[in-house]
């Protein structure tokens, strides 16, 4: 019930689906059931229909054939000209993609939809050139051969004989917007072969008369038509689903499809899948592998990632299973996805059926009780998968295999020999299978199977009577001989296998050690250079090959870091690049995009989308990565990745954390301003205004000590502003000092005076040292700097008297201001010749702008001098404030004026 | 002869060089005070019958103040604030302070608010049941309003708004007041509602409500009803 509320509602992923196709170019494909129907005719004289509509189309590619009728049809519309591609000397011509896509028309017309690259192509398949063009919003009229259509290409091959090597998967064709069928009877067809009409490469010529049979062409012309015919259906049903109408298109059905390594399962997948097609189902495909073969066969391994991918190009689901008990597990799944119909293959010819096991189909017949069985049989070219022959071993292997079995065998006939007057001879096969396993045991299965023979052979020699005769005299020796050779092969089978598999657990438990190695490296670096070399060196040492890392910078891609230091990329790795880090799927070598560079791309995924792309160049590794290899791979791309998302976190919080300070300081400094300009302001406001409407009525005494308090905030109204003004021209460089003669001692004496004028209750002491040397500087400037100083020791400095105090060392005249107050903590004596900082924070401090030091500061360096704060001064009280000014020298002076 | 008692909080000396001779001359008996703790001593202990009180002060913040005086008294307050400090004020407002006055001010407007905060003081002993201003009469007794002799037609959430403008006659009612009286606790955030609803209310009872008589809006703090 709760399913129909749901269909009866338009389907999300539907309309999903019909929204990001808007933005997308459209596909139309003209399907054909055999060459020669008229395929490139139809599609070029609908092209000129619209060229004459004024639509903007152009020819990406037509293959007319030397066709004159369809060589006309081209006269007058845009051809794009085709690439020159070199190949093993040749010159290939071939479409030109980004010409395409910098042409950018409204239609392209991109003839032989099951066309391959040449080599050295961005794409290796013309679909894929297709894809993109569409993505790139581009439409894109394209043609085929029914033939050409993967999930058929099996039944093409049974139907006619010939083997179709280019496929197109099902998927391209399925997602096409609209599907033209060019349809000729294949009578007319065959008259059109004999006038010559249809082109045939020459060396094809007499398979082709094979070909174009009656009857072949009936069934492909019937492929074609219900082909068509099954995508009106899914047309009709895909529009029922957006409009959300009720109806009996649901068919419910689901298939399970279950694969293995063997040869047969290719069969079963195309089958799966025209059943699918033809029920308008869901179909699953379930890679089955035994939990104890998990992880052992490379070989299988690759096998079902290829059938995984073929279901995958016909539209299915897939997922890979490993199982202790297949039946179980087929069941559990099926139940789960609530399938319908099973489908699985089962090998004709099993010569070697065991009679009291029932094979898998039967199992699964047996089990399910209401879902339907389809099995599809095999012939006899199809094979039970056989695991590869071990690979090659290296000749030291080979010699220690044999050398080791040699030894062990010759060894324990010796000791036999020995020991033969104390032990009866038939205990010593004992001795003969610890040699057994003992060559098992260090150099493999191989090695076991030698020792056994040889142990075997020496026994029967040596101990077995007649002695020094291979013959056996009695019948129960025989009989105790061969249980031998028996039992020594079954341990040297188990103890190889029990080598094995250590070996590969030690490998594995290697792999997880480095990977956790390297997590761990990477978990102690938070800056992003850090990881990103830490990620390179490990992939470089892991793999073998170089290692490239690029991250998006300004728009564009850039490398980063690269393992060893000195590689590079050109324009061609660049490309691959961009497409990894656009499409986030892999390119380069080995994939589906620009597969001739040695280079192979991966996107390096993170939770926030694609953060970059990693490069491995495969010059050092030119096979691509074996199974184990690539789940390293991927697990150390997933640790990189975080480490880059956390590394980028690190580095944004850091971002935001100084912007944070800086929009606080700001804040402060505004509202310091705020304060420090509106405390006087509103005090002259409000004198005044209490002067003009109350003024009567206060007494003479009063209005005098308003008076005088608007003439005071208009003062430091003044000074405040002229405090900023000085700020500005330091800050903007405009303060130019004329370097001239200073007498410091009488700068001192009128800056204290003028200091007590504005505050009479300060005491000030001053004490100039006799002879002090004439400064360089500018009086004025000096004058406002111990004015600053000494208006700050006022404020800040307590009770106490301030001593100003005046002497002159080797380098220069030195004044120093002292004052008696708390002094400043050490952690703040460097910042506050910083502009606004004031220690006191809040409202209720006094009254100052934050300018006065760091104006100190601006007007001592700008006089040649420098200026610098100590706290405490005296007695763990106080600050004093050093001023150190170059000592005025008149020769030197007199030749720059000169 | 009213001889009122103002105490002045304000930590700047400039400030109070001013403000201590205009209250004087203006026939208040003035005391000062430069802290928060002193602020409150005194209010405890001298029983001013106004309180004018700067925000930024050397010990504590001026909200403390009034949160710790509005524990026990309630004593009018009048804010002195600068105008960046919008959201201080607001606080204020809302922990209780009567009005405020932004600096830098004029003397007259602070005189003024005195006077109303000090008029609001007496008033408050006995609520009246009927007001009348310029022509615009609310009888609460018979819940009626009239502009002019003319019976309007209010919904009752308008009319509880007026109300509780009418009752704060000259003071400024803040937005979250209003809502917290008018709409209830759980409405104080919906400040949209009574931009609506005082719409709605000045299209009644203003004669051009493009410029409000009755109703004036306190930018960004609330609204204040003229009743001079």
């Amino acid at each position: 019930m709760a399913d129909y509320g749901q269909q009866t509602r338009p389907d999300p992923d539907k309309l999903l689906e019909l929204a990001t196709r808007e933005t997308r170019g459209k596909l139309t494909v003209f399907l054909g059931a055999a060459p020669g129907v008229g395929k490139t005719y139809a599609m070029l004289l609908r092209a000129r229909r619209l060229k004459e509509d004024g639509v903007d189309i152009v020819i990406g590619l037509a293959e007319t054939h030397g066709r004159t009728e369809t060589a006309e049809l081209l006269d007058g519309l845009e051809v794009l000209p085709r690439k020159q591609i070199g190949y093993r000397g040749r010159s290939l011509e071939e479409f030109d993609l980004d010409a395409a896509l910098v042409r950018k028309p409204k239609v392209l017309v991109l003839d032989e939809l099951a066309h391959t690259n040449a080599p050295g192509s961005r794409h290796p398949k013309r679909h894929q050139d297709i894809e993109e063009l569409i993505w790139q919003g581009i439409d894109v009229w394209t043609a085929m051969n029914v033939q050409h259509l993967e999930s058929l290409s099996d039944l093409v091959t049974k139907i006619t004989g010939v083997i179709v090597r280019e496929t197109v998967p099902d998927v391209v064709l399925k997602r096409a917007d609209e599907v033209l069928l060019v349809d000729l009877p294949p009578a007319e067809l065959i008259a059109r072969l004999k006038e010559g009409k249809v082109y045939l490469p020459g060396n094809a010529e007499r398979a082709a008369v094979g070909f174009f049979k009656p009857a072949n062409l009936t069934a492909l012309r019937e492929l074609a038509l219900r082909r068509t015919a099954d995508r009106v259906d899914d047309q009709m049903i895909d529009l029922l689903r957006q409009n959300a109408i009720e109806g009996p298109w649901a068919t419910g059905e689901r298939l399970l499809v279950c694969v293995g390594p063997d040869s047969l399962s290719d069969k079963v997948v195309r089958t799966a899948s025209r059943l699918a097609s033809g029920l308008n189902a869901r179909w699953l495909v379930v890679s089955l592998t035994k939990t104890s073969d998990a992880g052992m066969d490379i070989g299988a391994n690759q096998r079902l990632d290829e059938l995984l991918d073929l279901a995958e190009r016909l539209g299915a689901e897939t997922r890979r299973v490993i199982a202790g008990d297949f039946v179980d597990e087929i069941f559990r799944i099926a139940r789960r996805e609530n399938v319908t119909q099973v489908v699985l293959g089962r090998p004709k010819g099993k010569r070697f059926a065991n009679p009291f096991r029932r094979s898998l189909p039967d199992e699964i017949v047996k089990r399910f009780t209401d879902v339907g069985v389809h099995i599809v049989t095999g012939d006899e070219q199809d094979k039970p998968y056989v695991p590869p022959a071990p690979q090659k071993r290296s000749r030291r292997e080979l010699a220690e295999s044999i050398a080791i079995p040699v030894v062990a065998t010759a060894a324990t006939t010796l000791l036999g020999l020995g020991a033969s007057e104390i032990v009866h001879p038939q205990n010593l096969s004992m001795l003969y299978l610890v040699a057994v396993i003992l060559s098992a045991m260090s150099s493999g299965r191989f090695a076991a199977i030698i020792a056994a023979g040889l142990s075997f052979v020496l026994y029967n020699y040596f101990f077995i009577d007649p002695i020094h005769n291979l013959s056996i005299a009695k019948p129960h020796q025989l009989f105790s001989l061969i249980i031998f050779l028996g039992v020594a092969l079954m341990i040297g089978d188990l103890a190889g296998r029990l080598r094995d598999q250590v070996a590969r657990s030690r490998n594995q438990a290697k792999n997880t050690q480095a990977l956790y190695e390297f997590s761990r490296k990477l978990s102690g670096t938070a800056r992003l250079d850090d990881v990103l070399v830490a990620a390179a060196m490990h992939l470089h040492s892991t793999f073998g090959t170089g290692v490239v890392i690029l991250l998006p910078e300004e728009g564009d891609l850039s490398l980063q870091t690269a393992w060893p230091p000195d590689l590079t990329l050109d324009n061609t790795d660049m490309t691959a690049v961009r497409w990894a880090f656009e499409k986030n799927e892999r390119s380069g070598h080995d994939t589906g995009t620009l597969p001739q560079i040695h280079w192979q791309f991966l996107p390096i995924l993170t939770s926030h989308g694609v953060a970059g792309v990693l490069g491995l160049s495969m010059l050092e590794h030119p096979a691509s990565l074996t199974e184990n290899e690539d789940r390293m791979l991927t697990a150390i791309l997933d640790q990189t990745a975080i480490a880059i998302d956390r590394a980028l976190l690190v580095r944004e919080n850091a971002k935001t954390a100084a912007l944070q300070e800086s929009e606080q300081l700001h804040a402060a400094l505004f509202s310091s301003l705020s304060h420090d300009l509106k405390t006087p302001l509103a005090s002259i406001t409000g004198a005044v205004t209490t002067l003009r409407e109350l003024g009567g009525r206060i007494k003479p005494e009063g209005r005098d000590d308003l008076l005088l308090s608007i003439e005071e905030e208009a003062g430091r109204l003044t000074r405040f502003v002229s405090n900023l003004f000085d700020m500005t021209r330091i800050e903007a460089g405009t303060l130019k000092v004329k370097s001239s003669p200073v007498d410091a001692a009488d700068v001192i004496v009128s800056s204290v005076e003028r200091m007590k004028k504005l505050k009479p209750g300060v005491a000030i002491d001053i004490s100039i040292a006799p002879d002090l040397a004439t400064a360089s500087g500018d009086s004025s400037l000096l004058g406002q700097v111990l004015f600053n100083l000494l208006d700050n020791a006022a404020k800040y400095g307590g009770e106490g008297a301030i001593s100003v105090y005046a002497k002159q060392d080797a380098t220069g005249v030195v004044i120093n201001v002292t004052d008696q107050g708390k002094g400043i903590p050490a952690k703040d004596i460097d910042r506050i010749f910083e502009k606004f900082y004031r220690r006191v924070k809040g409202d209720g401090r006094a009254a100052g702008t934050g300018l006065g030091l760091s104006i100190c500061r601006g007007f001592v360096e700008a006089m040649g001098g420098t200026i610098k704060a100590e706290s405490p001064a005296i007695r763990k009280r106080g600050t004093r404030f050093i001023i150190r000014l170059p000592i005025f020298d008149e020769t030197k002076n007199e030749d720059t004026a000169a | 002869m009213n001889e009122n008692r103002i105490l002045v909080v304000d930590d700047e000396p400039q400030i109070q060089r001013f403000l201590h001779p205009a209250l004087t001359a203006s026939g208040y008996d003035v005391i000062t005070a430069t802290t928060g703790a002193e602020a409150e001593r005194m209010i405890a202990t001298s029983a001013p019958d106004l309180v004018i009180l700067d925000l930024g002060l050397p010990d504590k913040d001026g909200k403390e103040v009034i949160k710790t005086v509005r524990a026990f008294s309630e004593v009018p307050i009048i804010v002195l604030s600068a105008r960046d400090r919008e959201v201080e004020k607001i606080a204020a407002l809302d922990l209780g302070a009567n009005d405020y006055v932004e600096k830098p001010f004029g003397i007259g407007e602070l005189l003024a608010r005195v006077r109303t905060a000090l008029r609001q003081k007496v008033a408050g002993t006995s609520v009246p049941s009927r007001f009348e201003w310029n022509g615009l009469a609310v009888d609460m007794a018979k819940r009626v309003v009239t502009l002019k002799g003319e019976e309007l037609h209010l919904t009752r959430k308008e009319y509880q708004l007026l109300v509780h403008l009418v009752l704060h006659p000259g003071l400024v009612v803040t937005h979250r007041q209003l809502l917290a009286s008018v709409w209830g606790a759980a409405h104080v955030e919906d400040v949209h509602y009574l931009r609506v609803f005082v719409g709605q209310l000045r299209a009644k009872i203003e004669e051009d409500p493009n410029h409000p008589q009755f109703i004036r809006t306190e930018a960004g703090v609330g609204y204040r009803f003229i009743a001079e």
